[in-house]
């Protein structure tokens, strides 16, 4: 066969609110690795989701083998030889290796309901020894380790061609990210032998990688494939351009109202934290009035390194100062009581919570604010909450109104008054603050951040993108696998270029 | 991708307040038809001596039911408030003789000792509450068993120190009425007016979020199942009052009207929805459905049948099943 197995024909997916995918053309060949990347919500999750028949596309065609597919749900998929690794780990602990594989598809080793185990595992072994791997169908799953579970996870996904007589299409999403070292060898190994016996879409945030393993590579951005590379004639800086996509608009984030902090006193210092696993010798200082933003791929330590500034994860060694005082960082409750506020990535699970009004959310963090001795005062509730709806310019119905029914975008900013409207205030930590928000709430929280500098806080910033940590921080400190790799001042008019950052990240 | 797919918020406030005024209103609606349903088969009813009759008999069900109240509101359960109300009466009993009021106290201390001791275990065991509590429901039934000797102790000496609160009237009902009343409406000024008074709720609604700003979770859940204790306390003072005596099963029989008072009053068995105040008016519908079932000539031993299904029922009407995933 020569055409291509898998192709993406004009496909267009729309979610209330955002076009998640807008007439993509995308082809996969046989016996090729077709890379995928892209920013977080530039579609390519939808494009697998769609692949693996979890979505279906509002419009355009998929055609597998030359025919135009409905794929109406992941057994669909499956029975058209798309087999999906996915980024979390979807594999039953307490069962056998070869159950795990054969999920779904035992076919002729279930008879009257009983397993027939001899056939079981004899299928399950065939798929095994395909990707050369030693793990036994009768080991129980949970006794593997991770690097092991990926391979059952590949095997399991290879067992889709039992489904047709043709060769399948192996979906590996994110599949490096838990792994490292020789781990990720073996996975390379893997995907060079997979190449004889099946198409493979690999998507990962490592560009290097990406570059390494695939014959061509799609980038995606804001729901468009970009372009198509040939990994031979592009490199990393190239690719990071094209993800990343516009020039720098200094006056979309703000950049004019960015002020200096020569000489600003410290307020929060780190000094040689770590974790074992997660991060280690982070020596970090943040001034009053400054935005210090952390650079690094998913994993790189900078979202663990942030909870355990907020006590929501522990630290092993090191310090955190706040004021030149140790802090004891027990439980979120301590760092809410020192002044460290914390804005997570997860704002629908962590972030407001769900069935309280906005005015019970906006005074959660600090009831002080508005109580005296313990005792609310009514009318200084009222004000609070009004004054900071109004200073948001949160949209709700009333304050009395359930957090749940605000668009994404006034969740945030409730989750900001949170913080905001508390006086002990010192540092605020900004996890992803404008993921999954629509333009014009983005440009409300860049507003908020630069304000809430010129009153003096100290800020933590995880940003979505290159663009944004850059343009927002006054100083941006790079992570690669838990380590600072590099550290840039960006200060107003002295701002640093994505591509070094990048250097610094992969 | 899924962060941004909302659904256009004019869409769900269209929705989301109609189903809060029907939990809310629902309870109050049921006890005004059911007072009437009773009247009609028994005019009687509203008279004064039967009225009083279930305002004092409901006294003791709404103390323990407002208690097993605060652990519901963390979304959590506590199935030892009977059985330790039981054990109260015992406590009592055996110990007012002797040393007065301060067998009272020391009572008290004790049974809110043992609702604390079922919130350490949930809070740092990571034992689900409703795993602790049955099995803190078998646990303080033996040591009842094994304090009282298995049988009923008569309080004689002393009595007078709790036998004003349901042997004294004012205004024709007993002293233990507006002591329940005072607590309840004292209880949901607390939510209402205390600095960390929606704690409960923030932890029933959203604990991660709850967590994530602030609140000693750990610690609300732990008071939580302290209150349960305490106000376990307090009915078993009022049941030894009116009984003269302390029986190791005294109150076992009061578990399940008791949470189908805290549930048929509007507050969600996933918590963070409620408050005293409907579970005080869920305590009255239960009482006349009591009565209710005496006028039709229910044998008294099908009465549980009738809270069981209340309870099922109940769920099974309010639950609001978009706020989980799998009901297990």
């Amino acid at each position: 066969m020569n055409g291509p197995v898998v192709e993406f024909r004009g496909v267009s997916k729309r979610f209330p609110g955002v076009l998640a995918l807008d007439n993509v053309d995308v082809e996969i060949r046989p016996h090729e690795v077709v890379g995928l990347i892209g920013e977080n919500g530039a579609g390519k999750s939808t494009l697998l989701k769609i692949l693996s028949g979890v979505y279906q596309p509002d419009s355009g065609d998929l055609i597998v083998r030359g025919e135009s597919r409905h794929l109406a749900t992941p057994r669909h998929a499956a029975a058209a030889g798309i087999g999906m690794v996915h980024q979390e780990q979807s594999l039953i602990g307490t069962v056998s290796v070869a159950e795990n594989i054969l999920l779904g598809a035992e076919g002729s080793s279930v008879r009257g309901g009983v397993y027939n185990w001899k056939d079981l595992n004899q299928r399950a072994q065939r798929m095994l020894s395909k990707i050369d791997s030693q793990i036994r169908p009768t080991d129980r799953t949970e006794d593997l380790v991770l690097a092991q579970r990926q391979m059952v996870e590949l095997a399991k996904a290879l067992a889709v061609e039992e489904r047709g007589d043709h060769e399948p299409v192996i979906v590996l999403d994110e599949p490096t990210s838990v792994l490292d070292g020789d781990d990720l060898e073996t996975l390379f190994a893997e995907i060079e032998r997979l190449r004889d016996i099946a198409s493979v879409v690999f998507v990962s945030h490592r560009l290097d990688e990406v570059l390494r393993v695939s014959d061509r590579v799609y980038v995606m951005k804001d729901g468009r494939v970009v372009a198509e590379r040939d990994p031979k004639a592009v490199d990393i800086a190239e690719l990071y351009r094209l993800m990343v996509g516009r020039e720098t608009a200094g006056e979309f984030y703000r950049e004019d109202e960015q002020l200096e902090v020569d000489g600003a006193p410290d307020v929060i210092k780190v000094e040689g934290l770590g974790r074992k696993g997660a991060f280690k010798d982070v020596d970090l200082r943040v001034r009053a009035g400054e935005v210090v933003g952390l650079a690094g791929v998913e994993g790189s330590g900078r979202e663990a390194l942030s909870r355990a500034l907020f006590g929501a994860e522990p630290f092993d060694v090191g310090q955190v100062l706040l004021d030149g005082a140790r802090l004891k960082l027990g439980s979120p409750s301590d760092a809410v009581e020192a002044g460290i506020g914390y804005v997570p990535a997860e704002r629908r699970v962590e972030g407001v919570a769900m069935g309280l009004s906005v005015e019970d959310n906006i005074v959660l963090a600090d009831p002080g604010t508005i109580s005296r001795r313990g005792i609310v005062i009514p009318s200084r509730r009222r004000q609070v909450v009004a004054e900071w709806i109004d200073r948001l310019r949160i949209k709700t119905v009333s304050t009395q109104t359930d957090v749940a029914n605000l668009s994404g975008g006034n969740q945030q900013k409730v989750t900001l008054a949170k913080w905001l409207s508390s006086p002990r205030l010192r540092v605020l930590i900004l996890d992803h603050p404008t993921r999954g928000l629509d333009v014009g709430a983005k440009e409300d929280v860049y507003t908020f951040i630069r304000k809430a500098c010129a009153q003096g806080l100290a800020i933590i910033l995880i940003a979505d993108t290159i663009d944004e940590t850059i343009a927002l921080s006054h100083n941006v400190v790079v992570f690669r696998d838990g380590e600072i790799t590099a550290r840039f001042s960006a200060a107003p008019g002295r701002k640093p270029t994505q591509v070094q950052l990048v250097e610094a990240m992969v | 991708m899924a962060e941004t797919v909302t659904v256009p918020p004019t869409e769900r406030t269209r929705k989301a307040p109609s189903r809060q005024m029907i939990v809310t209103a629902l309870p109050s609606v049921v006890l005004v038809a059911l007072v009437l349903a009773v009247s009609v088969q028994q005019p009687s009813f509203l008279g004064p001596l039967s009225l009083r009759t279930l305002a004092e008999s409901a006294a003791p069900i709404a103390l323990i039911a407002i208690g097993v109240m605060f652990v519901i509101l963390t979304g959590g359960i506590d199935l030892s408030v009977a059985v330790l109300t039981s054990l109260g009466t015992v406590l009592l009993a055996l110990w007012m003789p002797s040393l007065g009021l301060l067998g009272v106290l020391l009572m008290i201390m004790a049974i809110t000792a043992a609702g604390l001791l079922n919130g350490f275990v949930t809070a740092f065991a990571q034992v689900p509450s409703f795993v602790v509590t049955l099995g803190a429901m078998g646990l303080w039934s033996g040591v009842a068993l094994g304090l009282s000797g298995a049988s009923t102790i008569s309080i004689g000496a002393n009595h007078s120190l709790i036998g004003w609160l349901t042997g004294f009237r004012v205004g024709g009902v007993a002293i233990s009425v507006y002591l329940t009343l005072g607590l309840g409406i004292l209880v949901a000024l607390g939510v209402r007016f205390l600095a960390r008074g929606k704690s409960l709720h923030a932890i029933g609604l959203a604990e991660n979020a709850a967590l994530m700003s602030g609140v000693r979770t750990r610690r609300v859940r732990i008071l939580a199942f302290g209150a349960s204790g305490f106000f376990a306390a307090l009915a078993a003072t009022v049941l030894a009052s009116s009984q003269y005596s302390g029986s190791p099963t005294l109150a076992d029989a009061l578990l399940l009207p008791a949470i189908a008072a805290v549930i048929v009053g509007g507050t969600a068995i996933t918590g963070g929805v409620g408050g005293p105040l409907r579970t005080i008016i869920g305590t009255l519908v239960i009482g006349v459905l009591r009565v209710g079932m005496n006028a039709l000539g229910v044998d008294p031993a099908y009465e549980q049948i009738v809270y069981g299904s209340v309870i099922i029922a109940a769920v099974a009407l309010t639950l609001d099943r978009s706020r989980i995933g799998i009901v297990k």
